[in-house]
């Protein structure tokens, strides 16, 4: 199994008093799986992913991904374990504004040290070849256009070639075309082998998912 | 070789942000920049006025007695511990530099201009050597004498009268103290010079061992005065000047203790600034860190990648603030060393300095970066992509404020809650204007020790004689001039300390009348003299500071003109002159003199009106007056002449306060700058949204203003209780060491007051660029800002 999650809650503490967001979640997502989860804003969509990349803990419950327990890793120890494990998209992109497009992807193969250093420029062009934008490599993200920018994003979820890819509404600032073609690519992903979990309000472009799920008020409906 | 990508973006954020990034380079330059002046200053002067002074082979000591030929100077160069000797008579005379107005003058009688052995000065102008009838004149105080290279001078010698001497040029005795400053004419003649005569014989002498132990000094210089004494020339002074110590050490020490002193209070700011800088490009960079967390990044690696960037930050600002570091610091020292009347011939610095100032220009911004950089690098993913991390803390006690109107509220509502940034900005300025008001708090202090000083002698001219005269005489020669309100004669005489006065310093003896108004010296320790006192001395500091065991209770030896007397020191006075007095009852000093009861050699005079132009007039009237009766002066020294003597040796140090206060004005404006650049930048969307729901650019400006003058005014309350330690310790280093005694803690209201207009010219120069920032940001701009 992929992701096992048991018992998961996950309350936070605002100005305003607790608010739990995830209200004991039980998950089993196999490895190669590509899963949709989708609800109303504020439903915890965001924040179960959060737990599943190992970007936030639970408050109560077992979270195990790629064979770790993330309740035994610390803030470090995640970040290790992520940057070998799981490859992250965001809605905004996220790129580095100051880094070239091939900076930004190599930029976890830096981090993770996972791929040799003298192998990671070639790595960096082939991953951007692979999802369309080898011709932008040189560019800072600013003068890409939103497709543009979330390919080079998802090249650089791939770089250090983890099993496991998170995507959080990465299609929620593109034009349905563009939407279009990059779950496309996440497809091809899957294809490949790569756990694919993405969260997303739009029902109609997850149709490729194997498997759907719906949060409402924090627990699986 | 490509840069691995996370040590690339360490250098694109700073080439992507030039603006920033120069201010950042600026606020580093600034610490370091004060650092490198101060550091270059001090090993230039320090090297420069040893090197100087040792050039002029200054002499151990200096022996008075009747006469000194050739042959008698060569035998003393073959007496055991002595190095060199050398006979340099030296005339006391005054010298006309008005019409009636006469300044003091020290000609010193050379005998081989082109063979000197000690106390060597050397040609500046003008011809060399001086003919008969001319004289050479110490470059500073050719402005003592009023006159050029090419005038007539005409000097008053006793028993020689009026002399004229043309001036022939000039020389630099980097030795002695500059004339300007001492208000004294310092001039060379030849042997041949018809003032020769009136001369007073001196031979200087060099020891071979132990050069800068003054007990030994002592011990050689009593040896040769008493072979000089089996000769039939005794000696009836010695004076050893401090060994291997400029004649304006004090004056080094103090400027140096203040180049130190203010030198770590600017560096301080700069950190301070540094630490302003960096938390706000840290503020900025949050998401960042939240992307690369959650990448994949530790920690380490976050926190090595913004280190790297201030490493780089600091690095430029050492290519700035070293070479202008070394340029400002070497023009100080020019400047400083003209004023010691020195001179600077190698501008070159210390390997040692350059080295310092890269250590410290990289390792200090790096240690102020370590928290701040380790604090934003512990953030975690979540918490960094979700916004700011924190809710601005609730600002307290606003409910006393709901009367206030509303945009004042909101600026203060939003100063307040950002208290990491203010608290820096507070701090950096308030260090800042302690700095400043410290600068001006210690110069008041000297002036104000100064007025105190003079304030207790309440005469206001000292005339001396060339003869003792009959009281009487000098009674109805005074009654004559209408400007005089009161008169004193006291006797007085010199000295030196112990029983067989070779103390090695000259002390003036004076018997003032006990009960008169004319002297009111401030006491340290003990009493004053009283009339029933038949043997008591009351000594000054200065005589104190010779022998430590010269206490009240205790007595005090002197040789007073070959007889020896022994009074007990009934009490210690405090007086700003570095002069060695002991005052005594007039009896005991007519005794011990030898003096006769009805004759006086000087006079003491209080004018009825005392403005320096109504006192210049009764001293002019004085001088005709005395010439008129036939009495010969051979002084006139007016007390105005000799505050302003003191004061023109406080002004080195008060152009290091002046230029201590200055910078902090540059870098207390800059860092107010910064700090609001930031603020502007970090609230881009908050005033985007102000923008959006109705907000004018003019309001929006307007907030920016209200929380620069409101930092401002935090920071200026701040700045002046911090003032008073500082002020407090650096007033009373300055007065001991300059005075040998406190300065009296002062705070000068004016400072404060002039700090707070400052700090809103400041707040409000300041903000102008980060107002207009605000006002020009579109909605759509500033609301899709991140």
């Amino acid at each position: 199994m992929m992701i096992t999650l048991r018992g998961v809650t996950k309350t936070f503490e605002t100005p305003a008093g607790s608010f739990a967001a995830l209200r004991g979640i039980d998950l089993d997502i196999k490895s190669g799986e590509f899963v949709a989860v989708v609800g109303k804003s504020g439903s915890g969509k965001s924040t179960l992913l959060n737990m599943i990349a190992g970007l936030d803990k639970p408050s109560t419950g077992i979270v195990s991904v790629a064979g770790a327990a993330l309740g035994d890793l610390g803030h470090d120890g995640l970040a290790t374990w992520r940057g070998r494990n799981v490859g992250v998209v965001f809605q905004f992109f996220q790129l580095l504004p100051t880094l070239t497009a091939l900076e930004n992807v190599m930029l976890p193969m830096d981090f993770s040290g996972a791929i040799p250093a003298s192998r990671r420029e070639a790595r960096a062009q082939e991953l951007l070849q692979r999802v369309g934008v080898a011709d932008q490599a040189a560019k800072l993200p600013a003068t890409l256009s939103g497709g543009q920018q979330q390919r080079v994003a998802i090249a650089r979820a791939l770089a250090n070639d983890p099993p496991l890819l998170v995507a959080d509404e990465p299609t929620g600032n593109l034009d349905s075309q563009t939407s279009a073609e990059i779950f496309a690519l996440f497809a091809e992903l899957v294809a490949d082998g790569k756990t694919l979990v993405v969260v997303t309000h739009e029902r109609e472009t997850v149709s490729g998912a194997g498997r759907t799920l719906t949060l409402a008020d924090g627990c699986v409906a | 070789m490509k840069l691995a990508p996370r040590w690339a973006k360490a250098f694109a954020d700073i080439v992507a942000r030039p603006g920033r990034s120069l201010l950042v380079i600026l606020a580093m330059t600034a610490g370091l920049f004060e650092m490198g002046a101060m550091l270059t200053k001090y090993t230039i002067l320090h090297r420069e006025l040893s090197v100087t002074y040792a050039r002029t082979h200054p002499a151990s000591a200096i022996l008075v007695t009747d006469a000194v030929d050739d042959r008698l100077v060569e035998a003393v160069r073959h007496l055991p511990g002595i190095k060199d000797a050398e006979a340099r008579p030296v005339v006391a005379a005054r010298v006309r530099v008005s019409p009636d107005e006469w300044s003091p003058a020290a000609l010193f009688v050379v005998p081989d201009f082109d063979r000197q052995r000690l106390d060597v000065f050397a040609h500046d102008l003008g011809a060399w050597p001086p003919k008969p009838g001319q004289v050479l004149i110490e470059r500073s105080s050719l402005s003592v004498a009023r006159a050029l290279v090419g005038d007539s001078l005409t000097f008053h010698a006793r028993e020689n009268g009026d002399t004229p001497l043309e001036i022939a040029g000039t020389v630099h005795a980097a030795g002695l103290a500059p004339g300007w400053m001492d208000h004294v004419v310092i001039g060379f003649v030849g042997a041949d010079s018809p003032l020769a005569g009136a001369a007073q014989a001196q031979l200087r002498i060099a020891v071979s061992d132990r050069p800068f132990e003054r007990r030994h000094i002592r011990e050689v210089a009593g040896q040769v005065a008493a072979w000089l004494g089996e000769r039939g020339h005794p000696v009836t002074r010695i004076t050893v000047p401090e060994p291997g110590r400029h004649p304006h050490a004090a004056q080094m020490d103090t400027f140096t203790y203040l180049i130190g002193a203010f030198g770590v209070l600017s560096f301080l700011l700069g950190v301070m600034l540094v630490a302003t800088m960096i938390h706000g490009l840290l503020v900025e960079q949050v998401r960042e860190i939240g992307i690369m967390k959650a990448i994949g990044a530790t920690t380490r690696q976050v926190a090595g990648i913004y280190l790297a960037e201030v490493a780089l930050l600091a690095a430029a600002s050492l290519v700035l603030a070293i070479p202008l570091g070394w340029a400002v610091g070497q023009g100080y020292a020019k400047f400083a060393a003209s004023i010691l009347n020195a001179e600077i011939t190698d501008t070159s610095v210390p390997w040692w300095v350059y080295a310092l100032e890269v250590a410290v220009g990289l390792l200090v911004p790096l240690l102020v970066s370590l928290v701040p950089v380790g604090r934003a690098s512990r953030i975690t993913a979540r918490e960094a992509m979700s916004g700011p991390s924190s809710h601005p803390q609730a600002a307290p006690g606003f409910a006393i404020l709901a009367r206030i109107s509303r945009p004042l509220l909101w600026s203060l509502r939003t100063t307040l809650t950002h208290r990491v940034r203010l608290a820096l900005t507070v701090t950096t300025l308030a260090l800042g204007g302690a700095v400043f008001m410290s600068a001006i708090n210690v110069g008041k202090a000297y002036d104000r020790a100064v007025d105190r000083d003079f304030a207790t002698r309440r005469y206001d001219i000292a005339v001396g004689f060339a003869r003792p005269q009959p009281l009487a005489a000098i009674a109805a020669a005074l009654a004559t001039v209408p400007g005089v309100e009161r008169a004193e004669c006291w006797p007085e005489g010199t000295g030196s300390l112990g029983a067989d006065g070779l103390g090695a310093a000259q002390l003036a003896v004076v018997g003032p009348d006990p009960g008169s108004p004319l002297l009111a010296l401030a006491l340290a320790e003990g009493r004053w003299l009283r009339r029933d006192d038949v043997r008591a001395a009351v000594i000054n500091r200065a005589v104190q500071a010779l022998d430590s065991t010269l206490q009240v209770g205790h007595p005090i030896q002197l040789l007073v003109n070959g007889r020896t007397v022994s009074w007990p020191i009934v009490g210690v006075v405090q007086e700003m002159s570095p002069h060695l007095a002991v005052y005594a009852p007039p009896q005991a000093v007519l005794e011990a003199t030898g003096q006769s009861q009805g004759l006086a050699r000087s006079v003491r005079v209080a004018t009825r009106s005392r403005d320096a132009a109504a006192e210049l007039a009764v001293a002019r009237d004085l001088q005709r007056t005395f010439e008129r009766f036939g009495i010969e002066v051979t002084g006139m020294q007016r007390m105005l002449d000799m505050r302003q003597a003191i004061l023109d040796h406080l002004l080195i140090i008060k152009t290091i306060l002046a230029a201590a206060a200055i910078l902090v004005v540059l870098v207390g404006g800059l860092a107010l700058a910064l700090t609001l650049t930031l603020a502007v930048i970090q609230r881009t969307r908050e005033l985007g949204i102000l923008s959006a729901i109705g907000a004018p650019p003019r309001t929006l400006a307007f907030h920016v203003w209200i929380e620069s003058v409101l930092i401002g005014l935090v920071s200026w309350a701040a700045a002046v209780i911090l003032a008073i330690p500082v002020s407090a310790v650096l007033e009373f280093v300055c007065g001991q060491m300059f005075f040998r005694m406190s300065l009296g803690f002062y705070v000068s209201p004016a400072a404060a007051a002039i700090w707070l207009g400052l700090v809103v010219v400041l707040a409000t120069v300041s903000s102008l660029a980060p107002a207009r920032r605000a006002a020009r940001l579109t909605t759509r701009e500033a609301l899709a800002y991140e």
